[in-house]
């Protein structure tokens, strides 16, 4: 692993074990009360679920362009991160829903393009791990349509009849609101990187062990 | 069987004359929207456990993946540097 792997696992470390203290000292906002500060955790997974599926496509589409395997170990590596962000999105937005909606789910243009996004990483995972050979390129072409929708999932708030608050919002928090926001938004960045990292190093250390069980069987 | 069709009808008529009664028990349609603060007590859903229930579940999912992907690395790196060692070997021998 690169010799800033391990400082910067301290510092996402300490920076999560801090963001409790952050969060609880930020004020309570003024129609939901306490149970906004789900907020904080919720918005910065949203927008590494979006950045996750972001980068699979993009390298997906460098993958096809190119035929580089490396594309390819960052594309599987961003969906395992877009199932896994997209989860945690998934799960504390209904939280935050049924304390501030009154209800657990609905089908609205944000959630459910959320949900189209995140099974699309999922078919990604599924394909490449029962496809067979020629799954990686198949899977690139179903990333390319993952990709397409994080725009949609973004404007879907502006564009259609929603619930949901707008992109709007983020801007105009006061400061002490915000700089919870964006220290998790930061936390959540570096675990995003640091946990990529990690899979693509799995991803080559898998294709490392392909090469010599290979290489074995061409000598017997 | 008179006695039969006597009753029948008689449960008929009495569920087609009680179900105006019973239309009228319904509780009225809310036509107002009523905020989340204003509603009465046994209708609030406590926050915390929501809360908790919500942080408590992104940090184990957070580490449970970190743990696994962890465990993968060990498990594949373990094995690519026994085949190696036994390739350097079958070369050297």
């Amino acid at each position: 692993m690169p010799k800033w792997f391990l400082p910067a696992t301290l510092l996402c470390g300490l920076m999560f074990a801090i963001s409790p203290f952050v969060i609880a000292n930020a004020p309570f906002e003024s129609t939901m009360g306490l149970v906004q500060k789900v907020f904080y955790y919720h918005m910065p997974s949203a927008w590494m679920f979006l950045t996750a599926s972001m980068v699979c496509g993009i390298a997906s589409l460098r993958f096809l362009a190119t035929g580089n395997a490396r594309y390819d170990r960052t594309a599987w590596a961003a969906a395992e991160m877009t199932v896994l962000f997209g989860l945690v999105t998934l799960v504390t937005g209904p939280l935050w829903a049924r304390k501030a909606w009154g209800t657990w789910w609905i089908w609205d243009a944000r959630i459910t393009s959320s949900l189209v996004g995140w099974m699309i990483a999922w078919a990604y995972l599924i394909l490449r791990r029962y496809g067979g050979p020629g799954s990686e390129k198949l899977s690139a072409g179903l990333a390319l349509f993952g990709m397409a929708n994080v725009p949609f999932i973004y404007i879907s708030v502006t564009y259609w009849r929603t619930i949901h608050p707008a992109t709007t919002v983020v801007p105009k928090l006061p400061f002490s609101m915000g700089f919870p926001l964006w220290f998790c938004v930061a936390a959540f960045l570096l675990l995003m990187v640091l946990l990529h990292k990690l899979r693509v190093r799995v991803a080559e250390q898998q294709a490392r062990l392909d090469e010599i069980y290979l290489s074995l069987d061409e000598q017997h | 069987m008179t006695t039969l069709l006597r009753a029948i009808a008689l449960t008929v008529t009495l569920a087609v004359s009680a179900a105006p009664l019973l239309a009228q028990e319904q509780p009225k349609q809310q036509e107002v929207f009523t905020p989340i603060d204003q509603l009465p007590p046994q209708e609030q859903l406590p926050a915390a456990p929501l809360l908790v229930g919500a942080y408590a579940f992104v940090l184990l999912t957070l580490f449970a993946y970190l743990i696994t992907v962890s465990r993968r690395l060990t498990a594949i790196q373990q094995e690519v540097n026994r085949l190696e060692t036994d390739v350097k070997r079958a070369g050297k021998s």
